[in-house]
């Protein structure tokens, strides 16, 4: 099985494994671990505008749809 | 979570800061609008294990006078716009049909990825809503079939299909296969 294959498989799991958590507890329980990842990571993110507009890919500060 | 019917779900979840920041945003959006959540965010507030730095909101096209009274409002409530700051330059952009973003002062992200309605698929998304009922408030997602079909049949990088996957299997009981197949018909070589 190839490096691709390997990490889709990977994912597929843990998205399977998670959905599973979620379905069988207690919303206030599987959304505390949830909020780690999520406000962990907003704690972190410090950009300047320039800077996540050049993360985006939008130029000009505008993004085409 | 509790899926009560096709428009309602009930979840008694902890608040993270993407939830706080979108209904304080929205609480003030849905004076002037009409608006959907779309794409990742809905996946996230159905628990998704993943963060997102913007927050997807389409929008009925509104005249300008009604987006200058909403573009005071947010800058009353400190927040401010990441493209531009006159208020016809960023209606300028929502009438090409470009995205805007808006985010608290001082900070650039979570922001809110704002783009007025340009199709019949934004426009399916706009009246076929589902409330989700949080603590401290109520957002309008676009029906989960939808999602799923847009992610699957456009998007499809990984992220948009663990997204779409995640959706499927948390709310499988619920969700209407045929009318996913429906959608992704529809969407077959309209983008």
């Amino acid at each position: 099985m190839g490096f691709i294959e390997e990490n889709e498989k990977e994912r597929n799991n843990f998205i399977r494994k998670w959905a599973n958590y979620v379905r069988t507890h207690s919303d206030k329980d599987w959304s505390k671990q949830q909020n780690l990842i999520i406000n962990s990571a907003l704690k972190s993110a410090n950009m300047t505008r320039e800077q996540f507009f050049k993360m985006k890919g939008e130029t000009n500060f505008v993004k085409k749809r | 979570m509790k899926f009560i019917d096709k428009s309602t779900i009930v979840i008694d979840r902890e608040l993270s800061k993407l939830d706080k920041f979108t209904l304080d945003f929205v609480k003030i959006l849905e004076k002037y609008a009409n608006y959907v959540l779309v794409s990742g965010y809905v996946s996230i507030l159905l628990g998704r294990a993943r963060v997102s730095e913007d927050v997807d909101v389409i929008i009925q096209k509104i005249d300008f006078s009604t987006f200058q009274a909403l573009y005071k409002d947010l800058k009353m409530n400190n927040y401010y716009c990441l493209n531009a700051e006159k208020d016809s330059t960023i209606f300028e952009y929502l009438s090409d049909n470009l995205a805007v973003r808006f985010t608290e002062k001082d900070k650039t992200i979570p922001n809110v990825e704002l783009k007025w309605i340009r199709n019949k698929f934004d426009k399916l998304a706009l009246e076929k809503t589902i409330d989700v009922i949080i603590p401290k408030g109520k957002l309008k997602i676009s029906q989960l079939e939808l999602q799923i079909a847009f992610k699957e049949e456009i998007l499809k990088s990984p992220k948009d299909i663990d997204d779409a996957n995640h959706i499927k299997l948390v709310a499988k009981e619920y969700l209407d296969d045929k009318l996913i197949q429906k959608y992704k018909e529809m969407l077959y070589g309209f983008y």
